[in-house]
């Protein structure tokens, strides 16, 4: 579960006490859940090259 | 949870902030806040003149919010818009009119006062793509990928769990949806005298 790009916009300035101030916060819900998984997995897939031993077991 | 309060303080917060909303209702905003509310409030924290022309004054009277969610992008006609925290309805309308009558709008807050509220002020404006609801941010009552935004105006400061709420936001927003949110932050450490107070989330 997450927010991309999500966090504060921006200070207001509005006070509601001497110890607060406004804030602004956006966030996007991801259009594929897990897209940075999917993604990860894919490149993980195309960096590793297939192990092809170099010659068969037993052979000169 | 993240919090060090007790379930009694948690139940006690509740409690004082629903007895405080549910007198705004009743009496109006006057003297609760510390800061401009009603006209002057949406004034002050920029909301465009042409925007509040087009509902009656008595609509936004109870408007108590602390700052302008729609200034953070804007609402597109056609789509289905949270208001969560909604009070007396005023951020529920203004969204109503930018998502236009193919478009909806719920409104949902905690106290039934102030819902009662909203659909008065409802029935002034004329709208028919907006409704209300009771209900708690930390349990919201819709399906999953229901909305395509969730805006929020000095309400999300008054929940005990705000990783539950925006837990609940994630599920019920659409992908691709948008959380908009304005509210108040601690810019510095309270008092001594101050700090821990349960009381501080109430006054």
């Amino acid at each position: 579960m997450g927010f991309h790009r999500a966090g504060l916009d921006r200070y207001t300035g509005f006070k509601t006490s001497p110890y607060t101030e406004g804030a602004l916060f956006y966030g996007e819900k991801p259009v594929v859940e897990n897209a940075l998984e999917i993604i990860q997995a894919q490149t993980e897939l195309v960096a590793e090259p297939a192990a092809t031993p170099a010659c068969e077991p037993g052979s000169t | 949870m993240t919090t060090d309060l007790t379930e009694a303080e948690i139940g006690l917060i509740r409690e004082k902030i629903k007895e405080k909303y549910t007198g705004v209702a009743a009496t109006g905003a006057g003297g609760c806040f510390r800061y401009p509310t009603g006209i002057d409030g949406l004034r002050k924290l920029g909301y465009p003149e042409d925007i509040l022309r087009q509902f009656p004054p008595a609509v936004l009277e109870l408007f108590c919010g602390v700052g302008n969610p729609f200034s953070l992008g804007p609402l597109y006609p056609g789509e289905s818009v949270l208001d969560l925290g909604c009070g007396a309805g005023v951020d529920t309308f203004i969204a109503a009119t930018m998502v236009g009558p193919r478009g909806r709008v719920v409104g949902l807050d905690v106290t039934p006062e102030m819902i009662a509220k909203a659909r008065a002020n409802l029935a002034l404006t004329g709208l028919k793509n907006v409704a209300f609801d009771v209900g708690e941010a930390e349990s919201l009552p819709f399906p999953n990928d229901s909305f395509d935004a969730v805006i929020s105006n000095g309400v999300i400061n008054l929940t005990v769990d705000k990783e539950k709420v925006l837990q609940e936001v994630h599920r019920v927003l659409k992908p691709g949806g948008r959380l908009m949110v304005a509210d108040m932050v601690l810019m510095s450490a309270l008092p001594e005298e101050r700090a821990g107070r349960v009381e501080n989330w109430f006054q």
